[in-house]
């Protein structure tokens, strides 16, 4: 018996002790963000989607407080901040589901979307680059998915700065 | 004759609570889903268009678009629950019920929608969306509504 604890601690302690040894990541640092409109490339998502991804995105990013102002895309006043970072989303792949399914037999009509978020900062250079999957699958209009994705989103982003 | 009379009576009442857009072009029951600013979001009201604005009206608050800033127009529709915060409530409580009986409010109390999405500027140049739910068939008439006003919108039928 205590020959095999032995053997799960030998196996066990150098992966906690590497764990405990990773030094912390450096956050990000960054006094406004620019939230660009959610860019659906080849992928046939209706506009409704797209524009409430935007929407929710700049909801709560703005009530996480992570940056002291957030700028929406095509807002002039953002030019002149020199820390400005850029979140951009583009769409990987939708699906939309069915609410009346979803509801009904629980395991089929999910609302999928999986986006690619990226950040980037005021000379160009990639900051961040994460894939993220939203869904919706058992109450709510399939229109809840942005709220879902909006939400990871925000947590990566409130993560990293 | 008296019975025909009442017939065509209800039908025209009938008839009259169908045609959901009111005398002025304002078209009621409709959902703010998000974008809207100064409202809520799920806050229901009356939309309409009137000298040059796209105003949205309800008890607590409303919301103006201005017709020349919007940059595009987009329908959509959607299948979504009737009943409002009220029936959200019933539907919930309804999981309760015994056999999975209270999946069948699920059917019940379904209902489609249309999804109008007006992209927007303000006066810094920002983008905005705003996302209203209508009752059906009645998105189409609010889009053109609005390209009569003079709002932008890209030509859907062409390929």
């Amino acid at each position: 018996m205590n020959t095999r604890i032995l053997a799960v601690l030998s196996i066990l302690l150098p992966a906690v002790l590497a764990a405990q040894s990773t030094p912390p990541k450096a956050k990000l640092s960054a006094s406004a963000i620019r939230i660009d409109m959610v860019e659906a490339g080849d992928v046939p998502i209706p506009a409704e989607f797209r524009y409430a991804i935007y929407e929710r995105l700049v909801e709560r990013v703005r009530a996480s407080g992570a940056f002291q102002k957030v700028y929406r895309m095509g807002d002039h006043s953002a030019d002149a901040v020199p820390d400005l970072v850029t979140l951009h989303t583009k769409v990987e792949a939708f699906k939309q589901g069915s609410q009346t399914e979803r509801e009904l037999v629980t395991v089929a009509g999910a609302t999928k979307v999986d986006i690619t978020a990226t950040i980037l900062a005021h000379d160009g250079h990639t900051l961040m680059d994460q894939k993220i999957t939203g869904r919706v699958r058992f109450f709510g209009e399939n229109l809840g998915v942005t709220n879902d994705l909006a939400k990871r989103i925000t947590k990566l982003v409130q993560a990293s700065f | 004759m008296k019975l025909g009379a009442m017939i065509l009576a209800a039908l025209a009442a009938a008839a009259g609570a169908c045609a959901q857009t009111e005398s002025d072009g304002a078209i009621p029951k409709v959902r703010v889903v998000i974008g809207l600013q100064d409202v809520k979001r799920d806050t229901s009201g009356t939309l309409a268009v009137h000298n040059g604005i796209l105003e949205f009206r309800s008890a607590k608050a409303s919301g103006q678009v201005p017709v020349p800033a919007i940059d595009d127009i987009f329908i959509g529709a959607e299948t979504t629950q009737s009943g409002g915060k009220t029936g959200r409530v019933v539907k919930t409580a309804a999981i309760a019920a015994p056999f999975e009986s209270g999946k069948a409010l699920t059917i019940l109390m379904r209902t489609k929608v249309d999804i109008l999405t007006v992209a927007y500027h303000d006066p810094d140049g920002a983008v905005h969306g705003a996302i209203f739910a209508l009752p059906k068939g009645q998105a189409e008439p609010m889009r053109a509504q609005l390209i009569q006003a003079g709002a932008h919108a890209t030509d859907t039928s062409k390929p």
